[in-house]
């Protein structure tokens, strides 16, 4: 695993999740924060293949099912997600409808396709660099929680939107569904383990290039790291 | 013996399990991986102090937040108005508790108990005091931290005053203005506490105790 940097696993080190404390990697609980500790996250890829196929099945009923009905003087409105972007669309509102479409279609599926092919590349070839993958990876996580938006706009309509008789709105059973993906692609997203990717990094592509330097940013890289004798084994 | 000056030594990037020496930051240096780019530490000489003093006032302003009105309709002349509460509890009533919880939590209850644990955690950091419980504590503030959906509600909260316009007045309350302040707080406060020097002088403590 060692491919010309210095990996805590080539030395024989894991790092905690929690604390980012350097372990030996036969420890079970971190001496500092006592987490246990892993060298990669547990069963990483079943994990994460198992929570985003949830994610990925309950995103049919949250886009099939409605997730607002507005009552307006008796009669009763149910829109899905699709169906309230296009409601935006017809009231002019396009920038707001843009958000919405975002938030609730492109970012969840965008999220999905790359935990997969995240996922198979690990087991299988790979395209582009592992850098260019641990970017795709560090945008879904990033993205992730943006999603939520639908569902926060639907729980604020409900709240303010009350006048029995004359016009209400409620939660449609697609605002559960359509949480329970988030959450789900969230901790998904958490499960994967980008260093499942370096690990497969042959050595000779590793960027010998100076780092990008940024003038608030300072690389400190000491090429012979030499733990401490904490680190020691045996 | 001033242990502000103390570094941890050696940190492995998250994303390619790369390891950096880094006991040579000086205030206000930012320190990443220069395989991958990943975020390794960020180190600020007084940051407790800072985030303490930032966590107390997005505290004041959740609060603040949650007991005033937070946005009023006027639909010809007939009134409804919503507190932030009423935003998660609202959904109870039409028997969608799981939704309910999760939007309180995402909202409210997360950011509030990370905030009131980060000032106990900074707190005792700046102090320089130990505690017995500052290691629970800091599990699970840096558990919780990713789970807080401020922000996002935020833009939820924008996207709704567009879909309102069209068919009522809006007015704004005093609560939407300290949850506006609250948020971009709340961030500050929990970027600034950083993973690596936090866990750092939490073991300094239990060391020199």
């Amino acid at each position: 695993m060692s491919n010309g940097f210095n990996t805590a696993s080539s030395r024989g080190l894991a790092c905690c999740h929690l604390c980012l404390k350097l372990v030996r990697q036969d420890s079970h609980l971190c001496p500092r924060c006592g987490t246990a500790v892993h060298q990669r996250k547990a069963n990483s890829l079943e994990r994460t293949l198992a929570l985003i196929v949830t994610a990925s099945l309950l995103y049919i009923p949250a886009n099939l099912l409605p997730i607002m009905i507005t009552t307006s003087l008796g009669e009763v409105t149910e829109s899905t997600i699709i169906g309230g972007v296009l409601l935006l669309v017809d009231m002019g509102s396009i920038a707001i409808a843009l958000v919405i479409f975002f938030a609730s279609v492109v970012i969840p599926l965008t999220k999905m396709a790359v935990i997969y092919y995240l996922c198979w590349s690990v087991k299988r070839g790979r395209l582009g660099t592992a850098r260019q993958r641990t970017l795709l990876y560090r945008m879904v996580e990033f993205i992730g929680k943006w999603s939520m938006i639908d569902v926060f706009v639907v729980a604020i309509l409900v709240a303010l939107i009350n006048w029995s008789g004359l016009l209400m709105v409620r939660p449609g059973p697609a605002a559960l569904a359509f949480a329970g993906v988030v959450i789900l692609s969230m901790i998904a997203a958490e499960s994967f383990d980008p260093r499942l990717m370096w690990d497969l990094e042959p050595p000779a592509e590793q960027p010998n290039k100076k780092p990008v330097e940024r003038p608030v940013v300072k690389f400190v890289v000491k090429p012979d790291v030499k733990p401490g004798q904490e680190f020691e084994s045996e | 013996m001033d242990q502000r000056h103390d570094f941890p030594g050696y940190l492995a990037c998250q994303s390619c399990d790369s390891m950096f020496d880094v006991s040579r930051l000086r205030d206000g240096d930012t320190a990443s991986c220069s395989r991958c780019g990943g975020f390794l530490t960020r180190y600020v000489a007084d940051q407790f102090v800072q985030v303490v003093a930032i966590a107390i006032a997005a505290l004041v302003l959740l609060a603040l937040g949650c007991s005033y009105p937070f946005m009023t309709l006027n639909l010809n002349g007939l009134e409804s108005g919503m507190t932030l509460p009423q935003v998660a509890l609202s959904l109870i009533a039409h028997r969608m508790p799981l939704l309910s919880i999760s939007v309180a939590a995402f909202i409210i209850v997360i950011p509030a108990v990370v905030l009131i644990l980060v000032i106990a955690l900074a707190g005792a950091i700046a102090l320089e005091r130990h505690f017995d419980w500052l290691r629970p504590v800091g599990r699970l503030i840096f558990t919780l931290q990713s789970w807080s959906m401020v922000e996002v509600f935020f833009l939820g909260v924008l996207v709704s005053l567009v879909k309102i316009s069209g068919i009522a007045m809006v007015e704004m309350g005093f609560a939407f203005w300290a949850y506006a302040v609250f948020s971009f707080l709340f961030l500050l406060a929990v970027t600034g506490l950083d993973r690596a020097q936090c866990w750092h002088q939490i073991e300094q403590l239990s060391q020199h105790e």
